[in-house]
């Protein structure tokens, strides 16, 4: 009797199982990453994996490539004017909003006016719109943009600047709208969106230039990273963007698994700031200028000695495990040409630290380990605070402090808050040394502006560096049109910050990625930069047959 | 009468509590040091005017509270200041609205977040927190009737060794057990199974549930059986389960008869205490397997100064609490007349 009912279940479970069998199972990619998208409003999203979905979901007026360089999407062409300040895009014609509608001019006029008339959109106005004077669409399909100023970097700043279809977003509020259906236009449309669990994206087959090959896309948050790794070994991911640097090894020594490794997609910089503010530079208590910097710090000869009692090598080895090069300044070496490769690192060597310290007056007269200033007044010790959230900062403070201990250089070490730190790094300068970093942008501008005596009172400033011939030099690339005579310039502002130690930059730290070679195939992992989740792989792999 | 009135007073005292916390909750947050225009966003494409439209946006250029100059850290303003244009009043203004703002790191309404995350906590908790006391009271039952032999023994010292579990490692090691066993590793529902037949999308869920569900069982079924053992163990030792006993009543009888409603009241309290907090989730287990509970909501929250999502979810987490311990009093007066209502 017992087996008889068993033997009915048998039947049918296959039965059922039969009829929801599909006469082909659609082509899923299961993609996991630690973060969300914390919006899907462009204007008013910050974080990488909002961006990640709208690189997917939405075209611009450009594409980056994972070599640096840029491509025009949307349109079929583009003129500039002699003087640099009206650019005329002629839209290819045909291309469909996943609604159906079709993409004209006049949507992408209206995106960009949109952009640059809000500037409760902190990104997209604040740092990519500053120079549009007018956009209009003409009857010819073309969109004409007019600048302020001609500058030579117009393609980095439109290629975040995602294209929205106009009869959806001139109703309404834009500050409020969740935009949770996403109507685009590019390779991917939303499928399905549940915050902090998941992203659901379906082909778009009928795409201008790169339909997908696959039929879903799935985005899953894992909010530990080791049952991201695991999720990966059983199978239940094709790919993880993000992985603790201990994972590499077991992941290489794993069966149909693949790691890519190499310079990240929007580079990161770890810094380690020296706070160097002047008196005379300090921002007004209005602006929220503390300034208890400690004065030895100001000295370059204190910071070029901490330079080379740094051994970048064993930071590297230690706390990355080797998957890092050496850092010099803030643009790191994955923005391609804008790095300067010609700069010549100060070598470790602590006998050369000691006798800079001593040529420079800092001598240990009371024979406690720790030098003092030339005056004797007080000892070279100082703070060191990095963010608590950080998981490789204690281990680089506890390096740093062996390190410096070497030349007679003491640290009181502490983990603080990141928002704190924030309050405590700029522009209050209320700090001597802290362990931090940036995000990039693909121009250098970004991160140029960090070194300008502009950028003190505004908090982009950590070090409170102030040099009158870098801030000239700055201002001159933001307007060089030519682009050889700009990299010229951007190498000669690297040389200058780094021969006046403005920061020790420890490491660039590389990108790690994993995807299983057993599921699909034709990831593109041969280019300088690595990043299986952009639309640059999503949209050429295949199904392993 | 007198009971009616009791009752009331515990509810009037419960009412005030709340509003005392709502006083709290919103200043607690403002003086933590740092600014949530600024919090989590470091980038030097962020210009100081688009800094300053976001305070104007989230209303964070408004002062805190007028006339309190002297305690200024927390940018509180000047007798001057239209008290009505205050944060402070804003904020218990849009409450009294049933309004809890919006959330600066999301843009999303505040009630929105709150109720799909409550929803998940509830359903997670809740499972953990009945398996726990039903499996936890059974066997300190058992470990109280059998006082002093093998059985008392082991269940004694398994409780105490699954109550002192680090919950992360615990939860870590049975994540790996599972994975291996086809169980899902994250979130609450596998993607793209919104669009399965409900029973299929109820089994998905029952699916991810099964590992968290486990380990907030193991780790707190341990304090409800040492609790109800040593209650048990103290009515078991009184004259009257002897006379009881004497009049020939079987052990299941005395138990459910005369026993076990005494040695339940100490485990009504913690019950109630935890049932409370219940809804301020598990961190620790909804960070393992990234389940999309209450507390990773707060956890985020904090180190992003959302101010809104914070005062929303203390609210709720403090209703909770207050009114769990409100039932548990009321409960007591049931289950032990003694406990008079004076």
């Amino acid at each position: 009797m017992k087996s008889k009912i068993l033997y009915l279940l048998i039947l049918a479970t296959l039965v059922l199982s039969a009829c929801g069998a599909k006469p082909a199972e659609p082509s899923v990619v299961k993609a996991g990453w630690a973060g969300s998208p914390d919006s899907l409003n462009p204007g008013l999203a910050v974080l990488v994996e909002a961006y990640t979905i709208f690189e997917l979901v939405y075209d611009s007026m450009y594409d980056l490539n994972l070599d640096g360089s840029f491509t025009l999407s949307l349109a079929d062409s583009v003129t500039r004017s002699d003087d640099g300040l009206v650019y005329t895009f002629k839209i290819k014609e045909g291309i469909k909003w996943h609604d159906g509608q079709t993409l004209t001019a006049a949507d992408v006029a209206f995106t960009y006016n949109l952009y640059k008339d809000t500037p409760e959109y902190p990104y997209l106005n604040g740092y990519y719109t500053p120079y549009f004077s007018s956009i209009e669409a003409n009857d010819k399909n073309e969109v004409i943009l007019t600048l302020t100023e001609a500058i030579p970097n117009l393609e980095s700043q439109l290629v975040f600047l995602y294209v929205l279809p106009k009869h959806i977003w001139e109703g309404v509020n834009k500050l409020e709208f969740e935009n949770l259906e996403m109507v685009g236009s590019g390779p991917f449309k939303m499928a399905e969106y549940v915050q902090n669990e998941f992203v659901r994206l379906a082909a778009n087959k009928e795409h201008f230039s790169t339909p997908p090959k696959v039929d879903e896309v799935i985005f899953q948050t894992f909010e530990n990273q080791d049952a991201l790794v695991q999720a990966l070994k059983t199978g239940q991911l094709d790919m993880i963007t993000e992985m603790q640097n201990t994972a590499v090894a077991t992941l290489q020594g794993t069966e149909n698994i693949e790691v890519v490794i190499g310079a990240p997609f929007s580079p990161g910089v770890t810094d380690i700031i020296f706070n160097q503010t002047a008196p005379e530079n300090c921002p007004t208590p209005d602006e929220g200028g503390i300034c208890t910097g400690h004065a030895a710090l100001r000295d370059r000869n204190v910071r070029l000695a901490m330079a080379h009692a740094t051994d970048k090598q064993k930071l590297i080895d230690l706390i990355l495990l080797g998957l890092g090069s050496p850092g010099l300044t803030l643009i790191p070496d994955g923005l391609g040409v804008w790095y300067n490769n010609s700069l010549k690192d100060y070598e470790y060597d602590v006998a050369k630290a000691n006798q800079i310290l001593d040529d420079a007056g800092y001598l240990d007269t009371d024979n406690d380990g720790t030098r003092e200033m030339p005056d004797g007044s007080s000892p070279l010790t100082f703070r060191l605070n990095w963010p608590s959230d950080s998981i490789t900062a204690p281990r680089t403070a506890e390096l740093l402090s062996e390190m410096w201990g070497e030349i007679g250089i003491a640290l009181e070490m502490q983990a603080v808050d990141p928002d704190a730190l924030t309050s405590q790094c700029c522009p209050a300068f209320d700090f001597d040394i802290m362990i931090w970093g940036w995000a990039s942008d693909p121009d250098p501008s970004a991160l140029l502006y960090v070194y300008t005596t502009e950028a003190i009172p505004t908090g982009s400033s950590e070090t409170g560096y102030s040099n009158p011939a870098y801030d000239e030099l700055y201002a001159q690339q933001q307007t060089e049109l030519d682009a050889a005579a700009r990299k010229d310039i951007v190498w000669e502002m690297q040389k200058i910050v780094h021969d006046d130690v403005v920061y020790i930059i420890p490491y660039y730290e590389q990108a790690t990625q994993a995807y299983r070679t057993d599921r699909f195939t034709g990831w593109i992992t041969d280019q300088p930069k690595v990043e299986l989740s952009d639309t640059t792989s999503l949209v050429v792999i295949e199904p392993v047959k | 009468m007198n009971r009616s009135r009791a009752i009331l007073r515990k509810i009037g005292w419960a009412f005030f509590t709340i509003l005392f916390v709502v006083i709290l909750n919103f200043f607690l947050f403002r003086v933590l040091p740092g600014d949530p225009a600024r919090a989590g966003i470091r980038d030097p494409r962020l210009k100081k005017e688009a800094i300053e439209m976001l305070r104007v946006r989230f209303g964070l250029d408004k002062p805190v509270i007028n006339c309190f100059e002297a305690l200024n850290p927390i940018k509180l303003g000047s007798c001057a200041v239209n008290p009505l244009d205050t944060q402070f009043f804003i904020y218990v203004r849009n409450l009294a609205q049933g309004e809890l703002g919006v959330s600066y790191h999301t843009n999303r309404p505040v009630a929105d977040i709150l109720s799909e995350r409550l929803w998940n906590t509830v359903l997670l908790i809740g499972a953990g927190q009945i398996l726990s006391i039903i499996i936890g009271v059974i066997f300190g039952v058992f470990a109280a009737w059998k006082a002093r032999t093998a059985i008392d023994f082991t269940s004694v010292v398994s409780s105490l060794i699954v109550w002192s579990l680090p919950t992360f490692w615990l939860a870590i090691i049975l994540l790996f057990w599972g994975s291996n066993n086809g169980l899902p590793l994250a979130g609450k529902a596998t993607p793209g199974a919104s669009s399965l037949p409900l029973l299929q999308q109820w089994a998905d869920i029952g699916r991810h549930m099964l590992l968290p569900t486990i380990t907030y069982t193991i780790v707190y079924m341990g304090e409800y059986t040492l609790i109800m053992r040593s209650s048990l163990m103290d009515v078991l030792s009184e004259d009257y389960i002897l006379t009881a006993k004497a009049k020939g009543l079987s052990t299941f009888q005395i138990l459910k008869d005369h026993a076990l409603k005494n040695a339940m009241l100490p485990l009504v309290t913690v019950i109630a205490i935890n049932l409370g907090f219940t809804v301020a989730g598990a961190i620790q287990i909804e960070a393992v397997f990234s389940w999309p509970g209450l507390g990773g909501a707060v956890f985020e929250a904090v180190g992003r100064r959302d101010f809104p999502v914070l005062q929303g979810a203390f609210l709720l987490i403090a209703v909770a609490v207050i009114f769990a311990n409100l039932i548990a009093d009321l409960t007591y007066s049931y289950l032990d007349p003694r406990v008079q209502t004076e």
